[in-house]
């Protein structure tokens, strides 16, 4: 027990010192060269958790906007080979009586057929001016409540409730607009000199040979980068509700806001009210298409590459400094030695300084990355054709770093100083 | 009671050999001040750092307090250096970073003594080289002769068995090494054991016993009286 004790306490000793050491020989450092350092150990700080975050972030900003313009937190739609959400109304009536639900907008929606030509016919040969598109019926207030769907107007006005035969177009069904308009895909069609004010025919199918058409005057065109919103149509629900033949009470969509952190619950109850009436009852990140979170797992790996290269510099840096701040000092090293100064605290005093180092870098990386950068690209995304990129930084991943760089920074400390301190006490003396 | 027996010191190997140390028989007693002379390559030196555990006999024993040193471990000999030798290098080896109070205190509190105690010890040590009004400063704000006392307040701060001396005043003009030799002067008095290798005889001859070396033997070995 008391060699134990013994063995604690000597233990103890060497880190008082060896702290003391490390805290006075960086104060006694040149500050130019402890600023090089420190600046250095911040670089690799950001290198780590910016560069992954900003790659990851290309994808979760997509993720984010998906959920914001479109999805909610949870969204419901019609299972596989169903054309609606199975007891919708019975659903809806549970939905509302839930508090913690703070938005709900129920949609129809029906492929349809879309004429934007209606006065000339095409010529022989030629295509006619027409194409398929999602036609989505929507409660103006509710969806306004949950995606604030006026802001997606980039063109026009919005729709309103006390008016008929208005519609709103997604500007990338629209060659003027669309990004591919250029692109010359087959079997791409996008609609020809349709813009505000054109009056365009939608062609409904329902059973049979039996075809439901309306004509609309295109009142705005609404442009996100969520494919949801610019590839679509959009009219009061109440109007592709009487366009409806059959199934008129049951939606397609139902988008739901509420708290993240009750998304997954809430689909859980979801589910069990349902019972065996069938549906998709999905988070917004279980409905994001799979080859996006691919992506976004492709995104973390490069960045998590491109941080061991990081790494791998900072040790280096690490390494240099430590070493050649201990083979300067090589005869104090050895004079220590030679007063009865163990190896044990000279190394620790070394070691120390480089976890200062590391840890100075990362106080002033962590400052940075959660009070400057992540504001700032929140406020400024960066402009992607697909998403609006942000900054995915969490103080967990943050704290994973952090702990890694320490690490890094400790075993590049340790070694040049057990390389030095480690070499014959009189030789070091002497200098020889 | 520090003793060197048959103590043989070789660097080099082959054509390159030389013989430092041969055969070297020594014994110093407690309480004994002594003066080690010779000219350069004599193996003043190399007998100090055998003697003081700095360095390891090619062959031959030390033996400290009547124990074997030769077979120690070299944690166990760093040990004996912070509890039972003090050193005083020639050109005073203090740390830069450190002041003088501080550089007095590191080994004791490494030995893990308290604070206070440390503290207390060290203020001592260095009220002994009348460098009491020094504490805070820097060794670069000291003289080459205060530097050189505050080495010896450190080296004598924790009551080593034996005080070992590599040329104390080799590098300080005769006005800063006379504080010096005074400090070691009473040191003795007080019954430390002292081992000084120096080249200038003036101050050997301030040593009670005055060992000369040549070739890596010992020409002589004269105790003195003082007067």
């Amino acid at each position: 027990m008391r060699r134990i004790a013994h063995f604690f306490g000597q233990y103890q000793i060497a880190f008082s010192v060896g702290w003391f050491l490390a805290i006075r020989s960086i104060r006694h450092s040149s500050k130019w060269t402890t600023g090089l350092i420190v600046f250095i150990m911040v670089l690799t700080f950001l290198n780590l958790v910016v560069v992954s975050g900003l790659l990851r972030g290309l994808i979760a900003g997509s993720f984010e906007a998906f959920r914001q313009s479109y999805s909610g937190e949870v969204i419901i739609t019609a299972a596989p080979k169903q054309e609606y959400i199975e007891n919708s109304p019975a659903l809806l009536s549970y939905l509302r009586g839930n508090s913690r639900i703070q938005a709900i907008s129920a949609r129809y929606a029906a492929s349809v057929q879309l004429l934007g030509t209606l006065n000339d016919l095409p010529d022989k040969g030629e295509r006619p001016n027409k194409i398929g598109i999602r036609l989505v019926g929507i409660d103006l207030p509710s969806e306004e409540k949950l995606t604030g769907f006026s802001r997606f107007i980039m063109s026009g006005e919005m729709l309103r409730d006390d008016e008929e035969g208005y519609a709103l177009i997604g500007a990338n069904m629209l060659k003027k607009y669309s990004a591919f308009a250029d692109a010359n895909i087959p079997g791409l069609d996008l609609l020809s000199d349709v813009e505000v004010g054109s009056r365009v025919r939608v062609n409904l199918s329902v059973e049979g040979d039996t075809v439901v058409s309306k004509e609309f005057i295109i009142k705005g065109i609404v442009k996100s980068k969520v494919d949801e919103i610019s590839t679509r149509m959009f009219i009061p629900a109440k109007e592709l509700k009487r366009m409806l033949p059959v199934n008129k009470e049951q939606y397609q969509e139902v988008a739901i806001k509420t708290d993240a952190a009750y998304a997954p619950v809430l689909v859980g109850e979801i589910r069990q009210f349902m019972g065996p009436y069938q549906a998709r009852i999905q988070t917004s990140l279980e409905a994001v298409p799979s080859f996006l979170r691919d992506v976004e797992t492709t995104m973390s790996l490069l960045g998590n590459s491109l941080s061991s290269i990081a790494l791998v510099v900072a040790a280096t840096t690490i390494f240099i400094v430590i070493f050649i701040n201990a083979i300067t000092k090589r005869k104090f090293i050895g004079i220590m030695k030679g007063i009865g100064i163990s190896p044990k605290v000279i190394e620790l005093s070394y070691v120390f300084q480089a976890i200062i180092y590391g840890l100075v870098g990362s106080a002033i990386g962590l400052f940075l990355t959660f009070f400057v950068l992540k504001p700032y690209f929140a406020a400024n995304p960066i402009n992607f054709p697909f998403s609006d990129g942000i900054l995915v930084a969490t103080p967990d991943g943050a704290a994973l770093r952090v702990a890694i760089l320490l690490v890094v920074t400790l075993i590049a400390g340790y070694i040049p100083a057990k390389m030095i301190v480690g070499r014959n006490t009189l030789d070091a003396i002497l200098g020889r | 009671m520090i003793k060197a027996q048959k103590l043989t010191k070789i660097y080099g190997k082959g054509e390159l050999e030389t013989v430092v140390l041969k055969d070297l028989d020594l014994e110093i007693n407690d309480g004994e001040f002594v003066a080690i002379i010779g000219p350069s390559g004599a193996g003043k030196s190399t007998l100090l750092y055998q003697l003081s555990l700095l360095d390891n006999p090619t062959r031959g024993e030390v033996y400290l307090e009547g124990h074997k040193t030769s077979m120690l471990s070299e944690t166990v000999k760093t040990a004996l250096r912070l509890s039972k030798l003090g050193y005083v290098f020639q050109d005073y080896a203090l740390l830069p970073e450190l002041n003088a109070l501080e550089n007095v205190m590191l080994p004791m509190y490494v030995a893990g003594m308290k604070g206070a105690d440390a503290h207390a010890k060290a203020k001592k040590a260095l009220e002994r080289v009348n460098l009491l009004d020094k504490l805070v400063n820097k060794p670069s704000q000291l003289s080459g002769g205060q530097q050189q006392r505050v080495a010896i307040a450190r080296a004598i701060a924790h009551e080593p068995k034996i005080l070992f001396a590599d040329e104390p005043t080799a590098n300080l003009d005769s006005a800063s090494a006379e504080p010096v030799m005074e400090a070691f002067i009473q040191l003795h008095k007080s019954g430390q054991t002292i081992i000084m290798v120096t080249h200038e005889e003036e101050y050997a001859s301030k040593a009670q016993r005055i060992i000369a070396l040549k070739d890596g033997v010992i020409v002589s070995d004269t105790a003195r009286h003082r007067g």
